[in-house]
């Protein structure tokens, strides 16, 4: 039984109404003081508890903690989902079954991770639960950022009717669920490009397409360059002229590099760097994978956790996954995270990094090393200088300055021939992308 | 669904957190910052200060709640309030004379007797008007002014006998323990009610901002409201109980001896305040006695398994 700061109030006045009686000799306050007494004694009474006895030694082995006037509480909880993308909604329900045989007022908070938003229902309920009798409370959260969390516990409170005491039970009941980075769909963007292609790579697959082995033949139509006509099929075709068609050189390694130092994380919680950059690559896997590419991921922080490569739905879920658990920690410079996976990317194939392109001398080192390897290097950088301008944490001059020098990093970068791209909030992947050369 | 001993998430990446700290190479604006450019306001982090009467209690002393306007069921507790704070000051203008009090003393010692009443009225009146500001304004520092100036209007030196302030009040001991008692009741439930007006407001501002859902509303308010009349009686009972132990104890003393309960009852000791201390001994020993057998759990445990 836990005392409230109005019983303790009520207590310590007492007692110092009853003693201040006795020294004035004044029966004014000492009925006072009893009435005081008697009103938290009753309450006490009430709120029926599992106490220490007097010995020190609890009546019962298996009374706990909250009483006996919790223990016939007994909470269930079924999730919708267990795996959702930002923004996305997750339904519970929440059965509270009263076991005992009488009516009981309880205060009952299924408790929901801080950053969730309770959209529809109600996780924090007080009822009166007849007995033997069952209630459902239901709600829907909706989950606004990436990561894994977990429901519960249900905390369960009874307390007396002037609020004096109360018993608290914490029903040890756990559903985890998993929030994925949002994603947008850039495939239509793709396709409104003027090449198709992204990347040239290695693996030629079935499709006519840009790449070097022939495919097929077919009539020449308005707009195909003439070193695709094909002279000696044209003459064989009475003068219908004909070119022909390669077959489509796939990717066959994308890499993509999302930056989760602690630097990444500058700027609001919703949205900073490390937010952009997760969306980005949950969004850019999602379409290679699509296209039957091979995607691998490397996220670094304060280590270097990567998935290799690999191609299909499972592994669109192992990078979510990753990309949902990406931490803000540690400062590791790029240049360790190149050096260490360079020698397992094949020559030529794409690498994206997702960097805010700050607070790390090795950027232009690790760069110029890719491209002296024939990588081909995207760089999409969210900028945290807009965030913080846009949370007014930064001032114009300040701004100015930064932004200036990430003016110049970023020259620097598509110098040594990198595809640069400095994403501003507010801005869609797919614009973000379309501005990158080579989109 | 999945049990087990803790929670492993990353919400705590984000709990509590707004906006995070600037980076370090923020740093490097710092040099072009002139002395007149000015802190954004995002920038300067809300701290609360304290005042020095919450530096003594270690905090907020009350808590600055907005309240929605008041329903049907918060209206009602301020009636009853308002009912027993009229009843409470007339009672305490009424069973608590100015004499034995330090106002008076120090208005004798300044040759200014009238003072002495002006300021003990005064306290009562802080009490009523306070009270009555509180109660409609739903203003926690108003009711704390009001209870204080209730309570302080009480502590004088009694000599132990009862006294009065008004004269044609009850003479007997009977009456005028009675009328101590309900003193005392109404003085507790005012407390308790314009708390509970409080209390009510704050849940009623919480669920009609959806913060927390209330089943069986109408249920819960009828709970408090039995309850509100049940404890007054009960703690009404428990208090004569200590306050006539100077006739409970030669009662029983008079069925071995009636003449040493004859002279119990004739003891100054017994029927003073040091006969209450007595009586409020022996009835809290009977609880302590109940709590320690842990009666309470057995009734509840009783109760629970009651077909």
């Amino acid at each position: 039984m836990a005392w409230s700061r109005k019983s303790a109030m009520f207590a310590s006045l007492s007692i110092a109404m009853y003693l201040l009686g006795l020294v004035l000799r004044n029966q004014q306050l000492v009925t006072v003081a009893v009435v005081l007494l008697s009103f938290l004694t009753w309450a006490a009474l009430r709120t029926a508890h599992g106490d220490v006895s007097s010995s020190g030694r609890r009546i019962e082995d298996n009374q706990l903690d909250e009483g006996v006037q919790l223990q016939n509480i007994v909470a269930m909880r079924k999730v919708s989902t267990s795996r959702v993308f930002e923004d996305g909604e997750i339904d519970v329900v929440v059965r509270l079954q009263n076991r005992s045989n009488i009516a009981k007022v309880i205060e009952v908070r299924d408790r929901v991770p801080e950053v969730m938003r309770i959209k529809k229902g109600a996780n924090y309920v007080l009822m009166e639960i007849g007995p033997q009798r069952e209630t459902e409370i239901s709600y829907t959260i909706e989950a606004p950022l990436r990561g894994f969390y977990t429901i519960g516990p249900v905390c369960i409170r009874v307390q007396d009717e002037f609020g004096l005491f109360h018993n608290e039970k914490e029903i040890q009941l756990y559903d985890d669920y998993l929030v994925f980075p949002k994603m947008e769909d850039i495939k239509d963007a793709m396709i409104k490009s003027r090449v198709p292609k992204i990347f040239t790579g290695a693996v030629a697959i079935r499709n006519p397409g840009e790449g070097s082995n022939f495919f097929n033949l077919r009539e020449y139509l308005p707009g195909d360059p003439m070193r695709k006509v094909n002279w000696k099929a044209t003459a064989r075709q009475d003068g219908k002229m004909m070119v022909n068609e390669f077959e489509r050189d796939a990717v066959s390694d994308v890499v993509l590099i999302v930056d989760s130092r602690e630097v990444s994380e500058t700027g609001p919680v919703s949205r900073n760097s490390l937010v952009f950059s997760t969306r980005a690559a949950a969004s850019l896997s999602q379409y290679f994978l699509s296209r039957r590419d091979s995607v691998g991921l490397v996220v670094y922080g304060d280590e270097i956790v990567s998935v290799d490569r690999d191609t299909g739905k499972k592994q669109l879920y192992i990078l979510l996954t990753k990309l949902a658990g990406a931490m803000a920690k540690g400062n590791t410079p790029l240049k360790i995270v190149t050096n260490r996976i360079m020698p397992h990317i094949n020559r030529g194939s794409p690498i994206i990094i997702m960097s805010p392109l700050e607070d790390d001398p090795t950027i232009v080192d690790a760069v110029r090393d890719l491209r002296s390897r024939s990588f081909e290097v995207t760089i999409l950088s969210p900028s945290s200088l807009e965030f913080e301008f846009d949370a007014r944490r930064l001032d114009r001059t300040g701004y100015e300055v930064l932004k200036t020098e990430r003016d110049i990093m970023i020259s620097e970068l598509r110098g040594l021939g990198a595809n640069v791209m400095d994403w501003e909030p507010d801005m869609l992947l797919t614009t973000a992308l379309a501005g990158a050369r080579g989109f | 669904m999945v049990e087990k001993k803790g929670p492993v998430d990353t919400s705590h990446l984000y709990e509590g957190k707004v906006v995070r700290s600037s980076a370090p190479s923020r740093k490097r604006a710092a040099g072009n910052i002139k002395r007149d450019t000015e802190i954004p306001m995002d920038a300067v982090p809300e701290v609360f200060v304290p005042s020095w009467i919450e530096t003594i209690f270690g905090g907020p002393i009350v808590t600055k709640t907005e309240f929605l306007p008041p329903d049907r069921m918060v209206t009602s507790l301020q009636i009853r309030a308002s009912i027993s704070l009229l009843i409470l000051c007339f009672l305490t203008f009424m069973i608590t004379p100015v004499s034995g009090t330090v106002w008076f003393s120090l208005s004798n010692i300044l040759g200014i007797t009238f003072l002495g009443t002006i300021f003990h009225l005064g306290l009562i009146m802080i009490g009523l008007v306070g009270g009555f500001y509180g109660l409609f304004q739903r203003d926690q520092r108003a009711l704390l002014a009001s209870y204080v100036a209730l309570m302080i209007v009480t502590i004088r030196f009694a000599g132990s006998k009862v006294e009065f302030g008004l004269s044609f009040m009850p003479e007997g001991e009977f009456s005028q323990k009675l009328l101590l008692i309900l003193y005392a009741i109404i003085l507790v439930m005012y407390i308790e009610v314009s708390s509970g007006i409080i209390r009510f407001s704050m849940l009623d501002t919480s669920i009609r901002k959806g913060e927390v859902y209330v089943m069986n509303v109408n249920k819960i308010t009828n709970r408090y409201g039995r309850a509100l009349t049940v404890t007054p009686v009960v703690a009404g009972l428990v208090a004569s109980l200590t306050l006539f132990i100077n006739l409970i104890v030669p009662f029983f003393v008079g069925i071995f001896d009636p003449v040493s309960a004859n002279r119990l009852r004739e003891s100054v000791e017994l029927t003073s305040v040091y006969g209450v201390a007595l009586g409020t001994m022996l009835v809290f020993i009977v609880i302590a006695a109940m709590f320690a057998i842990n009666l309470p759990l057995r009734i509840q445990q009783y109760m629970e398994s009651r077909n």
